[in-house]
């Protein structure tokens, strides 16, 4: 199964509607799309608008290939249950969100295990054919952060606490 | 009896998947989690879990919804001290928590803040006692500086 997923916040339909043509193009069948508000509605994927989080992640481990926006939700999600992901970073001139940060995380994690990044929805059908490619390859993340930065946020929680 | 309960709080999505990787700095204490989608309660099954709305700073009814539920929420469990990987609501809540409960506040500005703080993380700045980036550049800055302990990832 292929996952499309635009995250919890603001509608992104640019890549629903480069992914519903790339579904239609290639006769991808088993493709499913979060599309949030969007106005496009897919006619070549299923579609939820949201899922919850126990849903999503349950999407996102039964995913092949998971293809989202550059948000961290579903970059941590994917890399904890090792799924390779292709990002499309939303873009601010455009109206995809209020800053273009989601450039700066894409280019963060460009050359990472398991993450193929679009710049533009040109991009898309190369980086999707890299991350099938890569299939179970792509790098698990441990379920949490470094013990050192959780040792540190501890003691002064423990200090707050005295 | 003196609480010692924190309250660890994150708006739905990346947040609160940022949140849950900070776990082990929580690990045995008494925790209240709050966030927006009522199947996050999973993720911390033994704790009490509040769901709030979600708004943005571009909703100005549904923020003060959300402000009113944060504030229900705060005065029923009263914690000490309150953790957050933001986003716009969990800075209301460090403001109430701080003037209304004198609670010390942790403000953990998103690992998707690579190039600037934001917005949310920045107004931060007046009101944590704990106010962290995860990105060392974010540290070198004229004005207050907000400090680097690490990342989630």
């Amino acid at each position: 199964m292929i996952f499309v997923t635009i995250g919890s916040m603001f509608p992104f339909d640019r890549l629903i509607r480069g992914m519903d043509a790339w579904a239609a193009e290639r006769g991808e069948r088993d493709v499913l799309a979060q599309i949030g508000d969007g106005a496009y509605l897919p006619r070549h994927m299923r579609h939820v608008r949201r899922l919850s989080q126990a849903d999503f992640t349950a999407s996102v481990a039964n995913a092949d290939v998971v293809i989202a926006h550059a948000g961290m939700g579903t970059v941590i999600t994917a890399g904890r249950l090792g799924r390779p992901l292709v990002l499309l970073p939303r873009i601010e001139a455009w109206g995809e969100h209020t800053t273009d940060h989601q450039i700066a995380t894409a280019n963060w994690l460009r050359d990472k295990p398991g993450v193929f990044v679009a710049d533009t929805d040109a991009d898309l059908n190369e980086a999707i054919h890299a991350a099938r490619g890569a299939g179970g390859a792509a790098g698990r993340l441990s379920p949490v952060a470094d013990p050192a930065f959780t040792g540190r946020l501890r003691a002064a929680i423990l200090d707050f606490l005295e | 009896m003196k609480t010692k309960r924190v309250m660890a709080i994150a708006s739905g999505g990346g947040h609160w998947v940022q949140l849950m990787r900070l776990r082990p700095a929580l690990d045995g204490l008494d925790v209240v989690y709050v966030s927006m989608d009522k199947s996050s309660a999973a993720d911390v099954p033994g704790h009490r879990y509040h769901t709030i709305r979600d708004a943005s700073r571009r909703n100005k009814a549904a923020f003060l919804v959300v402000a009113a539920q944060l504030l229900l929420i705060l005065l029923r469990e009263r914690p000490k001290v309150i953790i957050t990987t933001g986003s716009a609501p969990a800075l209301v809540s460090l403001i109430l928590a701080r003037r209304l409960l004198g609670a010390r506040t942790i403000w953990i500005d998103s690992i998707a803040n690579a190039e600037r703080l934001s917005t949310s993380g920045e107004k931060a700045g007046a009101v944590a006692d704990v106010w962290l980036t995860q990105w060392p550049e974010l540290t070198r800055r004229e004005g207050r500086q907000p400090e680097h302990w690490g990342a989630v990832l």
